[in-house]
């Protein structure tokens, strides 16, 4: 409580901290967040608490990544988790029961993730249907295909496991809790697919697409862009993140089920509003998806080390988002 | 005789500065009632802004408002209204599925008990309609209405709240034709008499110049003058709001022949949407035609139908092949070119200068589907520069630019990609007047360069300045041809669009 007094009455006095609130965005946020928990509990500014907090919103980044991608063309997929379970899934699958090896299970697994987003993309473009409709339907669906293929029980379990020798293969358990030098391997692959999403955005004939769909549906297709296959392939490529996303978790979790990652889609569409993106599409960047992403893993580590219920973490995600587009809209009024 | 009376509106040293820019720099204004004020400008010279803090949208830095004898600040809309100061927006702001009286009175409705009283609802809209000449029907449901008489009840829908004393329209007759414009004017007039009090916001100056009492030019920021309409001709107007004097293009109509006769673009049987029919037409190479008609004469409906935006049948011959455009990829792809009627239908707004003159070559600026940042910039620089348009660099977002360069960041566009054809819609509707000469000019500059130029237009001056040739369209159909401009005249081109015999075409201005 008396911190936060502190924190306003500083504000008064240096107008030019208002301004850095005004530009900085969720990056203050962040910085501010991490003041706070690093004065309430002495195991906040760690290396290996920071590390822990990169490990766990390794994830989340990646299909945030691609959720921005599909938001900035003024789309929404609400699939990303049952994307993730069902590629993870069949992956697990294979690789434990199948015994095709890591590099098939792997690919089977982004593949027919990457085919079920590009199904989404094809209902809502060819189809003509809201894509939080055609979504919603594939967040059902795509779980029902993955409980089927699994059988409901996790893989490998330890029934199966025993009778076939089943096994998940140990580089996929590296992906998901191994480390390079201090760095979580998870991390890594979170932080390049960011790169790599910023490059498509900023750098690509399809990025730039993208944003011209969003930005402008009706000016887009005059100029000559195939809108329905940009929101084909925003969709497809949706697939393919969270392919990758899920062989991350599995490996994380050394094991894969058809539940995993539930409700997964809120956090990444927050990572991205907190993040600054539109939600109507046009504008946004990758990287701002990362610092929400990031804003997000620091107030649950945090709140975890503060030893707060979880019930009440559930509240005060829920507050953050709401408080961020409030704070959103304010800056943008003051913008204009 | 009106300086006799005590103005009824006041505002003194209005200032509003956004960031970088400022909007209004100690405008002082007085207003009458029975007065017709018309605030002239270009665009960006800060008659929006103007207008926004009278009708209490933004709030403005410094300066003072006096309505009668109090002095207001607007924080909302609410209060404005609540004032007596009602603004009647560009975009309208009626419920499409409600009726003509409901809208009228909307959230003022008659009652009984909890019941709506239809009947003293429906009686009074009639009173309305009829006090001001309308024959609109108060229990047709708004979607029906043309977007002007739509207009005329958002108009009315200001005027049935009695206390309501001064009415801002901003750009009211940016939709509407030189017809409805009329009907809008007799309305107006008809609210003067009540003593009401109108600011209306143009750059049209010959509409000022036909309603207004009194005009007030406002150039970047700054009032420039206030008088007495009768004291001020159309030069002296545009030389206050451009500070410049525009001498008017002395145009020689090219003939034909000095051109060549190469057919570029050919229709043959074109029927768009079951409603545009029969067209057959040959456009040569480095020619303007003008397709001159009335909204709803079927022209954009055409030019959407070429450029593969709406289903078209028939034949198009492009140098002599022929060709199939169902999408406006393919259309792009042939090498025509479209500008929208409605610039916002172009533009993706949040997207900077550059990426907005690229969108259309973007494959020719990239390799392997990867962006050359450098080439970007510097097409989008070589256009910026050929066309002026007014931009600080070319990664501001193309929201900011005035109207005029908005519409020269679409002409660049196309420009860029080298078209065989570029079909221009309105082109200079709603700009100012320094960027219409500027566009007309570029559209000159591209036929002398071989390009095919269909030019739209429901501005008969600027279709006899501009044209090499004129058809004239109404209810989907041509309904004349023009090769010898300097043989008709405005009024003979205006009775061929609306269907009426020369002589009965009544001029205003």
């Amino acid at each position: 409580m008396a911190k936060d007094k502190v924190v306003v009455s500083t504000f008064a006095l240096i107008p030019s901290l208002r301004s850095i609130v005004l530009r900085g965005g969720s990056l203050v946020g962040v910085i501010a967040l991490s003041i706070a928990f690093a004065s309430l509990s002495p195991h906040f500014m760690t290396l290996s608490n920071w590390l822990n907090i990169l490990r766990q919103v390794a994830v989340v980044m990646i299909l945030a990544s691609a959720q921005t991608m599909v938001i900035i063309t003024g789309g929404i997929d609400l699939s990303v988790g049952s994307l993730l379970a069902l590629g993870g899934c069949l992956a697990a699958v294979a690789m434990s029961y199948w015994g095709w090896g890591f590099v098939l299970g792997s690919l089977l697994g982004i593949a027919v993730a990457s085919l079920a987003g590009l199904g989404s993309g094809v209902v809502v473009a060819k189809g003509k249907i809201p894509d939080f409709i055609a979504t919603l339907g594939m967040l059902g669906a795509l779980r029902g295909v993955s409980l089927l293929v699994t059988g409901g029980l996790p893989v490998p379990s330890h029934f199966t496991a025993t009778q076939l020798a089943g096994y998940l293969p140990q580089v996929l358990v590296w992906l998901g809790s191994g480390d390079i030098w201090l760095i979580p391997v998870p991390a890594i692959i979170g932080v390049v697919v960011v790169i790599i999403t910023w490059f498509i955005l900023s750098r690509t004939v399809f990025g730039r697409s993208l944003y011209a769909v969003g930005g402008n549906r009706e000016a887009a297709r005059a100029s000559g862009i195939d809108v329905d296959r940009i929101k084909i392939l925003v969709y497809g490529l949706s697939g393919l993140y969270c392919g990758i996303g899920g062989l991350v978790l599995v490996g994380r979790m050394n094991s894969a089920n058809a539940l995993m990652a539930e409700g997964i889609e809120l956090q990444t569409i927050a990572a991205v509003v907190i993040g600054g993106t539109n939600l109507f599409g046009g504008r946004g960047s990758v990287f701002g998806t990362l610092v929400g992403a990031i804003l997000m893993g620091v107030l649950s580590n945090g709140l975890n080390l503060l030893n707060v219920q979880p019930f009440w973490q559930r509240v005060v995600n829920g507050v953050l988002i709401i408080a961020v587009v409030v704070f959103d809209q304010w800056r943008r009024r003051l913008g204009e | 005789m009106v300086n006799e009376k005590k103005p009824l509106l006041v505002l003194k040293d209005i200032c509003k500065e956004f960031p970088g820019v400022r909007a209004l720099d100690k405008v002082s204004l007085e207003v009458f009632s029975g007065e017709v004020h018309a605030v002239l400008g270009e665009n960006g010279a800060g008659k929006s802004t103007l207008m926004k803090i009278l009708s209490g949208i933004t709030r403005k830095d410094s300066g003072e408002i006096f309505l009668g004898d109090r002095k207001v600040d607007f924080r909302s809309p609410k209060d404005a209204i609540a004032a007596g100061v009602a603004l009647v927006q560009q975009e309208l702001s009626l419920v499409p599925y409600l009726s003509v009286a409901e809208n009228l009175f909307l959230g003022r409705w008659h009652k009984q008990g909890l019941m709506i009283d239809w009947k003293a609802l429906k009686a009074e809209a009639e009173q309305l309609l009829q006090r001001f000449g309308l024959t609109i029907a108060p229990q047709t449901t708004v979607e029906k209405l043309s977007v002007a008489e739509q207009q005329m009840v958002e108009i009315l829908k200001a005027m049935a709240k009695p206390h309501v004393q001064v009415f801002l329209l901003d750009e009211p007759t940016s939709a509407l034709s030189d017809k409805e414009i009329e009907r809008l004017f007799v309305l107006l007039r008809e609210i003067k008499k009540e003593s009401k009090a109108i600011i209306f916001i143009s750059h049209k100056i010959n509409e000022a110049l036909t309603i207004s009492d009194r005009i007030t030019v406002l150039r970047d920021g700054v009032k420039v003058i206030t008088a007495l309409r009768e004291n001020l001709t159309e030069h002296d107007i545009i030389f206050h709001m451009t500070g410049r004097t525009l001498e008017a293009k002395q145009t020689t109509p090219a003939a034909l022949s000095e051109k060549g006769r190469e057919v570029v673009l050919s229709l043959r049987d074109v029927t768009v949407e079951n409603f545009v029919r029969d067209i057959h037409l040959d456009i040569h190479r480095g020619e303007i035609l003008i397709i001159f008609g009335l909204v709803g004469s079927g022209r954009t409906t055409l030019a959407e139908g070429i450029f593969g935006l709406k289903k078209l049948t028939g034949k198009i011959f492009l140098q002599g092949g022929e060709v199939h455009i169902s999408s406006p990829l393919e259309a792009v792809e042939r090498g025509i070119g479209y500008i929208p009627e409605d610039r916002r239908q172009g533009l993706v707004y949040e997207m900077p200068v550059f990426a907005n003159i690229t969108l259309a070559v973007l494959e020719k600026v990239s390799r392997r589907g990867i962006l050359d940042l450098e080439e970007e910039h510097r097409i989008a620089k070589k256009f910026v520069n050929d066309l002026r348009i007014r931009t600080p660099h070319v990664f501001r977002q193309v929201l900011f630019l005035s109207g005029g360069n908005q519409q020269k960041v679409l002409l660049a566009r196309w420009l860029a990609r080298n078209p065989k054809v570029l079909i221009m819609d309105e082109p200079t509707r709603g700009i100012d007047v320094g960027a219409k000469f500027e566009v007309r000019e570029l559209a000159r500059t591209l036929a002398s360069l071989g390009l095919v130029i269909v030019y739209i237009t429901s501005e008969a001056p600027e279709a006899l300045e501009l044209g090499d040739r004129i058809v004239v369209m109404r209810g989907g159909r041509i309904v004349a041809t023009f090769e010898n401009l300097r043989a008709i005249t405005k009024s003979e081109l205006i009775a061929a669009a609306s269907g009426v015999l020369a002589k009965e075409v009544v001029l205003n201005g």
